[in-house]
């Protein structure tokens, strides 16, 4: 059922992770370099990987990058910066179609992952520094984009909850960090930070698709020949004991017609811990999937929202519950939850409860073989928690879990933090003019 | 009973060359087409079973009975979530049991109830077709219901880029239904009752005006027979004609400007051009007007061409800048929008890139290097057990068919796209919608 899947190293290091499957019409590839999540270099990390898809030394400019990109039959490429528990990548992310849909076109592997490359590997350099047009719109751009966050209230409303709850720890930390970090980032600054990652820190490249091993390597030790540090940094590890000393809570005011509840939790519980399995089931009966108790008892019983769910960051071992509900439901919507939390601390699971949720979630590890992103993400969840679980696995500790080890997790699992963004009146009606 | 003759049924198959799929076609008693395209290798199957009635769908009429029905905007909406539930309880349990995810979703045009399994899919797909042809309605439920949709009408109002888009919409058109939000108003939900849900599921749920799709390592033979042997156990009378009526709706804009203020970092901006020839054409006339659109707002508007790269630099757009076709039978527009720091700077651009595009025309370079860029997205999303099925649903209810893509693709000429500017873009049937940012705190 997994796909399965060859490491090697590159010559500078490099790791290399391929999938060869025949399943996809396309080819992916993926290149996630490993830093640590903290406030000084999250708006480093930002910066880097938006400064480098605006061009490179071969292709210096977005417009002369996206015009080689569509001769590749609209190969898709995009940077991106990823927070996973306590770890920030920088990615670039290369999709092409696979060269039998076209005309037996045997140069995308090849053509995309010298572009990869090209972006990652061989940045377009002036005066020993990044172009500064480029530092300079970008980080107009990243200023933007972060404070553009309060646009969509749900997501705003949960960045405001795990901000509050985890003020004192890196987890605390905007996946684009905070506005005012950006001043002091220059062109040169940038560019030998980036220097230095790429020789310090790890990096793993993905390729997906039917493609042969050997075309594989030589098409990435082509592509990728910087020079590495032989030795790697060492990344600290996840946090995952902050204690609870009392409830922390936030209120808001915004003129919106919904209120927006979220309610952080710790769960003492970490991705590599023997009960991580049982974790999954707790919070998939909780509130994962439309069988769960918040979804029938908050919605489908009570009728006092459309959206609630729970959701965990596996590797920082957080868990948040969210709902959008009327203000005026605010007390009854907390005490249906408070009694599903205790429910499941008293184990009050229902057979059919329990056995709903491990199909659920088996489903959802068959599924992530049927997408070249899914599979991706899950190995790497495997670098980032240190301990890498197949498929078979997971799907064995799912299936193992009983009700004293879902109830011997609840037990542990803490209140942290409540956030609320209230109403303050009406919202406002479209004018004409 | 009538007698069904389950072993006539062979299936249509259809070869897509540049895909290099197969789809088989089988039409099934009394009257409904059942799609399946075979995927190997996959764990996930996934089916849709949908009814060409969407919000769109407020007016109508079914033979014999001469009465034209009009109903509460949202109800297509509301139906979808009601069907969800039924005597013995709610059918996301059921699913539940059978570890498989359901869902439902409403649009315009049509209504789609979906599941995804990686075990148990005859099981599935057979509770599938039964919660959707077994409507149970009360008093009750269709209360309770009008709370959790009162919510989500109230999560998109507080939504700037939902918002910008059905503003748009109401200056767009000044009678067609398109013009009204999908789940309908607090106040239009408030007259809905299980006698209406019952009448629009009279009208709309009969097979024949709907379809399956299922997509994933199946059997097409085996799947065909378990949905004609589950629509036969139901005794479909045949289907008496649907008659969908649209006011009539003038070429004119209904309103050139509209603006909203929320909650947001900067102003949001969507400009509209509206189609008025859309109505007028068919099948493949229709969807070679689209990919005619799709490539002239590449042309335009694509991260690889000029106007793009200018209107960034200067800090006019984001990445998230984006411009889109789309065509019904009834209604089309092009639109163009995104978040900016100055909404009338950008909208000037747009419009003189329009006006310039007309003189300037479209070079072969351009023409054939956007050609491939639509055809490797096209065949790329392929990968997409749902996009597939959605998609294809969609473009068969409006008379279309994705799979001739990638040959309208070859056949259409560069100099076609100058008409389809001239015709479409045309600055005397543009609007405008904005969200503002809040200023007083």
């Amino acid at each position: 059922m997994t796909t399965d899947y060859a490491t090697h190293y590159l010559p500078n290091g490099i790791r290399l992770i391929f999938m060869p499957t025949p399943k996809f019409k396309t080819i992916t590839m993926g290149l996630y370099i490993h830093q640590e999540l903290n406030e000084k270099l999250a708006p480093l990390n930002a910066l880097l990987s938006a400064v480098l898809e605006q061009g490179s030394r071969f292709y210096p400019d977005n417009l002369t990058l996206r015009r080689e990109l569509e001769n590749l039959y609209g190969a898709d490429l995009s940077t991106d910066i990823i927070k996973s528990g306590e770890r920030h990548m920088i990615a670039c992310h290369l999709e092409t179609v696979h060269g039998k849909y076209v005309g037996g076109n045997d140069k995308l592997l090849r053509s995309g992952m010298s572009i990869l490359g090209s972006v990652m590997g061989d940045p377009l350099i002036e005066d020993n520094g990044f172009k500064k047009e480029y530092v300079d719109q970008e980080k107009d751009q990243l200023v933007k984009e972060i404070r553009s966050l309060v646009n969509d209230k749900g997501t705003y409303a949960l960045e405001q909850c795990l901000r509050t709850m985890c003020s004192e720890e890196r987890y605390g930390v905007y996946r684009l960090g905070c506005i005012e970090n950006y001043d002091h980032i220059n062109r040169e600054s940038l560019y030998s930070y980036y220097r230095e990652l790429l020789f310090n820190n790890p990096i793993d490249l993905y390729i997906i698709g039917e493609l042969e091993e050997e075309q594989v390597l030589e098409a990435a030790r082509e592509a990728l020949a910087f020079k590495c540090s032989e030795k790697k940094l060492v990344l600290p590890a996840v946090e995952i004991d902050y204690p609870v000393q009392e409830v922390k809570s936030l209120e808001e005011e915004m003129v919106v017609n919904q209120a927006k509840l979220v309610l952080g939790f710790r769960t003492y519980t970490g991705f590599s811990d023997a009960e991580y399995c049982s974790l999954l089931v707790y919070s998939g009966v909780l509130g994962g999937f439309p069988h769960s108790k918040l979804f029938q008892q908050v919605r489908e019983e009570a009728g006092l929202a459309y959206y609630i769910y729970s959701r965990l960051d596996g590797h920082k071992g957080l868990m948040v519950i969210a709902a959008g509900i009327d203000y005026s439901d605010y007390a009854k919507a907390i005490a249906i939850i408070d009694r599903q939390i205790e429910a499941m601390v008293a184990g009050k699971i229902s057979t059919s409860e329990m056995e709903n949720t491990k199909h659920a979630l088996i489903n959802l590890i068959r599924t992530q073989q049927d997408s070249p992103s899914q599979m991706i993400y899950s190995h790497l969840d495997g670098s980032i928690g240190g301990k890498t679980y197949t498929s078979l696995e997971l799907i064995k500790g799912i299936e193992d879990v009983g009700l004293e080890e879902v109830k011997a997790v609840a037990s542990r699992i803490k209140k942290d933090t409540i956030y609320l963004l209230r109403p303050r009146d009406g919202g406002s009606q479209p004018e004409s003019q | 009973m009538e007698v069904v003759n389950l072993k006539a049924n062979s299936p249509k198959i259809i070869e897509n060359h540049a895909l290099q799929e197969t789809l088989y076609r089988y039409t099934v008693h009394p009257g409904m087409d059942v799609y399946i395209l075979p995927k190997t290798g996959y764990q996930k199957k996934y089916a849709i079973f949908s009814t060409k009635f969407g919000s769109i769908d407020n007016l109508f009429q079914v033979a014999p009975d001469p009465e034209v029905v009009r109903v509460p905007n949202g109800v297509a909406h509301f139906l979808e979530h009601k069907l969800f539930e039924d005597e013995r309880g709610n059918v996301f349990d059921r699913f539940a049991a059978l570890g498989a995810s359901p869902n439902a979703y409403t649009s315009f045009t049509q209504t789609t109830y979906l599941f995804s399994c990686t075990s148990n899919f005859e099981e599935n797909l057979e509770l599938l077709l039964d919660f959707v042809q077994e409507p149970y309605f009360t008093e009750k439920s269709v209360q309770k219901e009008q709370g959790i949709i009162g919510q989500e009408i109230k999560m998109y109002e507080d939504h700037p880029h939902w918002r910008v888009f059905f503003n748009l919409l109401a200056g767009l058109y000044c009678e067609h239904p398109v013009r009204n939000d999908i789940a309908g108003t607090l106040e239009s939900i408030s007259q809905i009752t299980p006698d209406l849900l019952y009448r629009c599921y009279r009208a709309f749920y009969h097979p024949s005006n709907m379809a399956v799709f299922v997509v994933g390592d199946v059997s097409p033979k085996t799947i065909s027979r378990k949905v004609q042997e589950n629509l036969s156990r139901h005794n479909y009378n045949p289907m008496s004609k649907i008659e969908r009526y649209f006011p009539h709706e003038p070429p004119e804009i209904c309103r050139q400007r509209t603006e909203q203020t929320l909650v947001v970092s900067e102003p949001i901006i969507n400009l509209g051009f509206k189609d008025t020839m859309v109505d007028k054409l068919q099948g493949r006339q229709l969807l070679r007007r689209e990919i005619l659109m799709e490539m002239v707002l590449e042309v335009l508007f694509g991260t690889s061409e000029p106007l793009y790269n200018t209107l960034y630099q200067e800090g006019l757009i984001d990445d998230r800048f984006e411009a889109g076709y789309s065509a019904e039978t009834s209604y089309g527009y092009s639109l163009i929008g995104g978040e900016t720091r100055d909404p009338d700077q950008l909208y000037q651009r747009i419009m003189l890139a329009v006006e310039k595009l007309k003189k300037d025309g479209i070079t072969s370079e351009q023409f054939e290097r956007h050609r491939r860029k639509i055809l490797g997205g096209y065949i790329m999303r392929f990968d997409s057990l749902e996009f597939i099925a959605n998609n294809f649903l969609a473009y068969r209810f409006r008379g279309t068919d994705l799979f001739e893509v990638p040959v309208l693709l070859q056949e259409i000429k560069r100099e076609e796209l100058l008409d389809v500017i001239v015709q479409n873009l045309d600055p005397a049937r543009h609007v405008v919608s904005l969200i503002l940012p809040r200023t007083e705190d």
